[in-house]
């Protein structure tokens, strides 16, 4: 039999998002098998220039959690994203866009990307990302309801940009709505026995126990890497950053529907919009001084800069997500590049894993050996995809030369080639970003593969370009079909749903 | 414009892996790009008793666009809708490992789960095995072809049992009518370039010389090219899986016309039985470190349901692989590039994969030379694949009961691969089956297996408790009433095949 009452109290020890959506996802999901959850809140350490600029499949967590959508985003003036687009501004390499979505449509019943390769060999000079519906319809500023027609053609998906502060707040006022207890804490100290954590100290006064114990307190790592002492794996010499510059700007009068990433030379800069402000994230090296960098955020961003603060950056992830009772969470596990905004899904990954391997009885060594072996490949492979930006660019100045001199993977590596060589995607398990996410990324960053899949000679060159040409004409009509970004913003909180 | 000339690729050996091969190739690929020859000798048999295969063999006769009804009447085909394990676990005990799913998802929660749950809140659900509708169909020898928009009950997919030795046949047409080049002979030598290693051509008993560009072995356990010649070294793994020798035959047709393959356990190995429509294939897969040659054949001829119809053929073989599937330019495709028992009739699947994985990765008549960084890849698939049948079979032998048989005391002793002892812990504790991108084998089929092989996890993932016991045994109550209602109004597998692809005639009975 279960023996629930041998984990009956979890603790979560944490701040803004992370904390809350953890204690959101575990009550939701557990709370009938008699768990109760309990925060211990510390005081938080996001800001108005702080968003989350999420993945796609955050959607599906708050599925799950019944969260209205509409709601959501009207109530936290958030707005929606199908993706990134990629600018050079230190002037050797064209954009790209990295889309929330599949590029092309099949062929004669073959994939797309072999015959987009036959045709650059051929001579067909069209940019790989106009045959992405989704990178086309961010172009144009709307978001794309897929029809059946658009999902025969391939497959398409958003995102959000949430502005941190309300974002956390609206996850903490569910929480509570929900049944979770909370205490808040400025200092936590922790009573430890041989099997783990036993307790909290809260401010040098109240005692909270728990059975089992979330870290979601962040990159301090208060429970797992302070308290139980679980070391780090730096990744420190992969990537050239370590220091990031947080601001805010003007909001836009039409929020894109993708951020933007521009290269300068000593570093990049990220735009995300929201309905409240422009998000500016500048990521450099400490070799550059302050006042330099926020010169260099303020020309990139083209924006004037509001509350800017620096803060340090270390890559790196616990050697261990799950020490004795106690799981990290997000930055208390791993700390990834500031790149991709991965922050949020690495709170995904390591709840998503959590579930189907929640201790059923007081024993779970096999449970903890189950999830920090996935955990680890799924940390790993997200940081691939950014080590391979990094590798890989063509980008101007000092900083682009010694990121592309960064240590590589053997998994990388072996993707790289194999892309290289047929485009063909070598796809792990535990990967969080998908085969078209690689593409984008490859191609975008000028891998273009020297040979295609054979089964493709099978169509003619002549139709080829007749499909290549309707394909595009598909595109167009369908986007041109869509409403516009500001339409979906405009709704009424607790108006329709849109339908996904 | 690419003007290169046409890449040769050579294949050697007929059977199944060959004009598997050959066939795809010739469908597959452009014939102005690449040309085809096929070598093979007569003087060389098969065996051709009865094949059992996977659902994806139905994705490689349609990629080859071949009409099912024909194809199983040209090859005796039968439809198979999972496999039954007789005695595996102990003397008496059967399960089926269907081709399909056990129960639904309930709150986005796996089924057995929900199953345990109820088991243990004392809701005395039925047997796991009867909240699968591929299980009920099996165990009324019924058929009927699944309805993927409207699945009435549980989803599930099926397969076939054909004679190989027909189905090699028919995909030999299929590929001469389509450009492929056949060429009668014995390879006697293969010469390879100096500097690079690649092979450059053959030389056949005739003395005729072929030059190639592309090679691919399928000449079986010879392994002549990727063996012998380029030294892709044998990764034995016969301490895991012993068996060594089967014995096969084939008998009349009885009335027992299953929609499944039999598996039964016995002393010193296993016996298959796949019905055909013309006979029944039969066979004995045993371990000569504990059973002789011939003791293994009586029992194998005391087992058959019908007259033999021939003297039974001993098989060789051992249980491993070959280091690198595919080295310098050359790829082995079924028993060339390793062997795995056919208890889960995988053989042609590896083949079918192999064959698939090896056309996206051919080298361009552009390049011709075959590259690294792709055959790398290939390699990388077929190590994981090779490794999770590996540890599946494995799975069937461990977890057994037969105390006092020394050759399943043996491989109940045996250490197992770290990656199985990890999953059959996560079971034992928790009912928990980790989820593969790829697949293969489903969560499903461990379950079938797992639960088959008369495992019983102690406990259940906690998930499950989001549903109301009450409303939990009304969901079981309804799903196992669908699941019987659906099996009981198909209609007989002999009567879906006499209409579907059968003979003309009446079906023949049994003899008795």
């Amino acid at each position: 039999m279960n023996d629930p009452a041998a984990i009956r109290e979890l603790v979560i020890v944490g701040r803004d998002a992370p904390a809350w959506l953890a204690a959101c996802v575990m009550q939701e999901a557990l709370g009938a098998s008699g768990l109760r959850v309990t925060v211990v809140e510390l005081a938080p350490a996001v800001d108005t220039a702080d968003v989350y600029a999420t993945l796609p499949a955050l959607e599906s967590l708050h599925a799950r959690l019944r969260i209205d959508e509409t709601r959501l985003i009207a109530d936290t003036r958030g707005t929606f994203t199908l993706g990134r687009r990629f600018v050079d501004a230190t002037g050797t390499s064209a954009p790209f866009f990295h889309a929330f979505g599949s590029t092309g449509a099949r062929i004669d019943g073959a994939e797309f990307l072999p015959h987009w390769i036959k045709a650059r060999h051929l001579g067909l000079p069209v940019a790989f990302e106009d045959f992405c519906i989704t990178a086309t319809a961010a172009r144009y500023g709307r978001l794309l309801l897929p029809d059946a027609d658009i999902e025969r053609h391939g497959f398409t998906d958003y995102g959000y940009h949430l502005p941190a502060i309300p974002y956390g707040e609206w996850l903490k006022r569910l929480a509570l709505r929900r049944g979770v207890a909370v205490h808040h804490a400025r200092d936590v100290g922790v009573t430890r026995t041989n099997a783990g954590i036993a307790g909290l100290e809260l401010d040098g006064g109240r005692r909270v126990t728990g059975d089992f114990f979330i870290d979601a307190s962040g990159e301090s790592s208060l429970l797992l890497g302070r308290a139980l002492g679980v070391a780090r794996d730096s990744w420190r010499e992969s990537f050239p950053v370590d220091r990031v510059l947080f601001a805010h700007g003007a909001p836009f009068a039409t929020p894109p529907i993708h951020g933007e990433v521009r290269a300068g030379e000593s570093g990049w800069l990220a735009l995300h919009a929201s309905q409240v402000c422009t998000h500016v994230l500048h990521a450099y090296s400490s070799d550059i001084p302050l006042d330099a960098a926020l010169e260099n955020a303020a020309r990139l961003a083209g924006l004037e800069l509001h509350d800017a603060q620096m803060r340090t950056r270390d890559p790196g992830r616990r050697v261990l997500a799950w020490q004795d009772n106690c799981v990290g969470l997000g930055d208390a596990a791993c700390v990834f590049d500031p790149l991709h905004g991965l922050d949020l899904q690495a709170v995904q990954l390591g709840l998503v894993h959590l579930l189907p391997l929640f201790p059923v009885t007081a024993d779970y060594a096999i449970e903890r050996d189950e999830y920090n072996k996935n955990v680890r490949s799924a940390f790993e492979r997200s940081r691939d995809f950014q080590v391979a930006h990094y590798a890989l660019n063509r980008y101007r100045g000092d900083f682009w030369a010694r990121a592309r001199l960064a240590p590589v993977s053997a998994e990388l590596l072996r993707k790289i080639g194999s892309f290289r060589a047929r485009g063909e995607t070598v796809h792990y398990e535990d990967e969080s970003f998908t085969i078209a996410d690689w593409q984008s990324l490859l191609i975008g960053h000028g891998v273009i593969p020297e040979s295609w899949d054979p089964a493709v000679d099978r169509t003619p060159p002549e139709r080829l370009t007749e499909e290549m040409r309707r394909i595009l004409a598909f595109i167009r009509q369908k986007v041109e079909t869509q409403r516009p970004h500001a339409d979906y913003l405009r709704a009424v909180p607790g108006g329709s749903h849109h339908g996904r | 414009m690419l003007q290169s000339s046409p890449l040769h690729i050579v294949i050697v050996g007929g059977g199944s892996a060959g004009w598997m091969c050959a066939a795809a190739a010739a469908q597959v690929l452009h014939p102005a790009r690449y040309r085809i020859t096929l070598i093979e000798s007569e003087e060389i048999g098969t065996v051709g008793v009865g094949e059992a295969t996977l659902p994806a063999l139905r994705d490689f006769n349609e990629l080859l666009k071949i009409d099912e009804a024909q194809f199983m009447r040209e090859t005796q085909g039968t439809f198979k809708l999972g496999i039954e394990f007789r005695d595996w676990d102990l003397p008496g005990g059967h399960y089926l490992h269907p081709f399909g799913s056990f129960g639904q998802l309930w709150g986005g929660t796996e089924f057995q789960h929900h199953w345990m749950r109820a088991r243990q809140h004392g809701l005395e659900p039925a047997p796991f095995e009867e909240y699968c509708c591929a299980v009920a169909a099996c165990r009324r020898n019924a058929f009927e072809f699944p309805d993927l928009k409207n699945p009435h009950s549980t989803f599930y997919g099926y397969a076939y049992h054909f004679d190989a030795g027909l189905y090699a046949d028919f995909l030999r047409r299929w590929a001469s009518a389509r450009g492929v080049r056949r060429i009668e002979g014995m390879v006697v030598d293969v010469a390879l370039h100096a500097e690079s290693g690649d092979i450059t051509g053959l030389t056949l008993k005739s003395g005729q010389k072929l030059d190639g560009d592309f090679f691919v072995d399928c000449s079986g356990f010879r392994s002549l090219l990727l063996g012998d010649k380029l030294g892709s070294a044998w990764e034995d793994w016969t301490h895991w899986l012993p068996c060594d020798r089967a014995w096969a035959v084939p008998c009349e047709r009885s009335d027992d016309f299953t929609p499944f393959t039999r598996s039964i356990a016995k002393p010193g190995g296993w016996i298959w039985r796949i019905p055909l429509q013309h006979r029944t294939g039969n066979g004995h897969v045993f371990s000569t470190r504990f059973i002789g040659e011939d003791e293994a054949r009586a029992a194998l001829m005391g087992q058959l349901d019908g007259r033999a119809l021939a003297e039974p053929k001993l098989l060789r073989f051992r249980a491993g692989r070959r280091a690198q599937a595919w080295k310098r330019n050359c790829v082995g495709i079924g028993l060339a590039a390793g062997f795995l028992e056919p208890l889960e009739s995988t053989s042609l699947f590896l083949i079918q994969k192999g064959i698939q994985d090896m056309l996206r990765l051919l080298p361009s008549p552009e390049v011709r030379r075959a590259d690294q960084r792709l055959a790398d890849e290939f390699n990388r698939l077929s190590d994981q694949l090779y490794e999770r049948i590996r540890d599946f079979l494995i799975l069937h032998y461990v977890a057994n009961r037969r105390h006092g048989e020394p050759l399943w005391d043996h491989v109940r002793g045996h250490a197992m691969p770290d990656s199985l002892r990890h999953k059959l812990a996560l079971f034992r504790a928790r009912g928990h089956v980790p989820y593969f991108k790829d697949g293969f084998f489903s969560r499903d089929s461990w379950l079938a297996v797992l639960f088959g092989q008369g495992l019983m996890p102690e406990h259940y993932d906690r998930l499950a408790d989001a549903v109301p016991l009450p409303l939990l045994d009304q969901r079981l109550r309804e799903l196992h009433a669908r699941v019987a209602a659906h099996a009981a109004r198909m209609q007989s597998h002999a009567a879906v095949i006499s209409r579907h692809c059968g003979e003309p005639a009446p079906i023949r009975q049994a003899a008795s």
